[in-house]
């Protein structure tokens, strides 16, 4: 019981953390960037967070069965029997 | 006792803070740092790669079909994996994709048990409850044998010598389908939802997510939050067994399950004209049946190391997982860099670094390449152990699993896109096949501290190393 109610104090003062960055990036960055018409560079291919998401997916899936951490592109769950 | 919990508060709070405010810095600095932010638009632009398509993707509907070909070293696992997949997008902006993915594995792995000076032989079921029908059959160096006295048909094997015990019956097929729909709700908000299906002869997994995401700052900076739920069924070829009794021939209990609630913030930033960068925070708990129903372990004498007893594993029913990523891609003329990182904690004790690195680099009009290397580090488990000693209690859990143990895993490989058609940005249908090789190899300790005597000479690291070979094939078209 003592642990859960500190597990979830931890997940509490993490999702809080998470929060704070996130507000914190959303106001300091709200004029970050370049013009729209310099956003030429981002509509490369080469220039998206996943190129090739089959690829993304299945490598993902093979490090998800050898290692003990998941997640942080996506969610922690693997789906599988794997691990 | 009182104290400790305001106190963790206060520091995760100051914590937060701080961190919210470096970042805040940074980004201020990366907005005064720009070469975008004062120059004409065409200064200094680099051109874009000679195969490198920007078409608009309204409209476009991309089909892709691959084959994972993944092989470990020792005799341990191989697998196939074929994949097609869809995306088509709509007019209006909506985003349709679909997945199937076949994975057909064969090979050794690791029962868990410790290596030894002599043969060790290891019994387990070999039918399914209610079923006379062999599991697993008599391959891999497996034999069907008869338990005298009581009549119980069971599947052994011996592993030899000074050697890393594994169960050379493993056998698997998986399939899994994904669907997605991602659709505009307002001026830069999206909304998404998705689900997934995976089904093993041992397993089923069922999730579904819905996420939403804004866009701000003239597309510059986008916001998301998203989150999944996932329930998955473990229903073992023999049953269940109950947690630290002996490994044997005799029928286990029935399925357990086991569900992952999950969420994901997250911004993606547009520093400047050729750097996009992307923050990822996310959290998941696991509650349920967690433990790795194949797995043993062994009970050693305190001086000899002699395998007394295999005892089945034993997890904690809870996990929880926090992770931040970081990701940048960076445009350097023709070439792109994408390089990050991800901290990783969880509450059994693992904490981990992952570092990525790799880098496009266009050829000919015809072909690009593009060199990878990945760095992941984790500690282990705090119930993580080799083997447990006869005589000592038992502790609350314990797993011999290598992947809750301390190692390093180093990653090179090599991707080669090679542009069909479509060579130049607005050439549509275009096409393209891929291949990715890579070597992946963990490294570690081969003995704990302080090990028994009898074991000083033994290998304890079953870490795996391994090859694959991803092709691919991709097609779009209006």
């Amino acid at each position: 019981m003592q642990n859960d109610g500190r597990r979830r104090a931890r997940a509490r003062a993490g999702l809080g953390i998470a929060l704070l960055c996130v507000g914190g990036i959303l106001s300091a960055c709200a004029s970050v960037g370049p013009a729209a018409w310099d956003h030429d560079l981002m509509a490369r291919k080469s220039m998206q967070l996943n190129t090739h998401p089959d690829l993304m997916a299945a490598l993902e899936h093979s490090y998800f069965s050898k290692e003990g951490a998941s997640g942080g592109r996506s969610f922690v769950g693997g789906g599988c029997g794997c691990n | 006792m009182q104290l400790t919990p305001p106190r963790r508060g206060r520091i995760a709070q100051a914590l937060g803070l701080l961190t919210a405010n470096l970042l805040a810095a940074t980004c201020a600095q990366a907005q005064a740092l720009s070469p975008a932010a004062d120059a004409p638009p065409d200064a200094a632009a680099p051109r874009v790669g000679v195969n490198d398509d920007t078409q608009s993707d309204v409209g476009l509907t991309r089909l892709n079909a691959a084959v994972l070909f993944y092989s470990e070293s020792g005799g341990r696992v191989k697998a196939t994996e074929p994949v097609v997949s869809v995306t088509v997008n709509g007019s209006s902006g909506a985003v349709l994709t679909g997945r199937f993915t076949v994975d057909t594995l064969t090979g050794a792995t690791p029962n868990g048990a410790a290596p030894w000076t002599g043969p060790q032989t290891f019994t387990t079921p070999a039918h399914a409850p209610g079923t006379t029908a062999t599991v697993t059959g008599s391959s891999g160096g497996s034999t069907l044998v008869t338990i005298p006295g009581t009549g119980t048909v069971a599947r052994q094997y011996v592993t030899p010598a000074n050697t890393l015990p594994v169960d050379a019956g493993f056998r698997d097929l998986r399939t899994a389908v994904d669907l997605g729909y991602a659709t505009p709700v307002w001026d830069g908000g999206r909304l998404s939802f998705g689900g997934s299906a995976s089904t093993e002869r041992d397993y089923r997994s069922y999730s579904g997510n819905a996420g939403l995401s804004q866009d701000f700052n003239q597309h510059n900076t986008t916001a998301s939050i998203s989150a999944e739920f996932e329930y998955d069924r473990s229903n073992p070829f023999f049953g269940t067994p109950t947690p630290f009794t002996v490994m044997s021939a005799d029928a286990k209990g029935p399925a357990r399950t086991k569900t992952v609630t999950s969420a994901v913030l997250g911004v993606t930033q547009v520093v400047n004209r050729y750097w996009l960068a992307q923050l990822n925070y996310t959290v998941g708990e696991s509650n349920g049946y967690q433990t790795d129903p194949y797995r043993v372990l062994s009970v050693v004498d305190s001086v000899t190391g002699a395998p007394s007893q295999y005892l089945y594993e034993n997890r904690p029913g809870s996990r929880l997982r926090q992770s931040v990523y970081f990701g940048n891609k960076v445009a350097w003329g023709p070439t792109v860099t994408d390089a990050s990182v991800r901290f990783y904690h969880d509450s059994w004790g693992v904490n981990s670094v992952t570092a990525e690195l790799s880098e496009r680099v266009p050829v000919v009009s015809w072909l690009y390449v593009e060199p990878l290397a990945r760095y992941y580090s984790q500690t282990a488990a705090n119930f993580f152990r080799d083997y447990l000693i006869a005589g000592q209690p038992l502790p609350a859990f314990a797993s011999s699993d290598s992947r809750l143990g301390k190692f390093q895993a180093q990653t090179y490989g090599l991707k080669v896109g090679i542009p069909i058609t479509g060579h130049s940005e607005f050439d549509i249908p275009s096409s393209e096949v891929y291949f990715q090789v890579q070597d992946y190899k963990q490294t570690g300790s081969a003995q704990p501290g302080g090990v028994v005597p009898g074991l000083a000479h033994e290998n304890f690291f079953s870490g795996v190393q391994a090859v694959s070979v991803f092709a691919g094939w991709t097609m779009a078209f209006y």
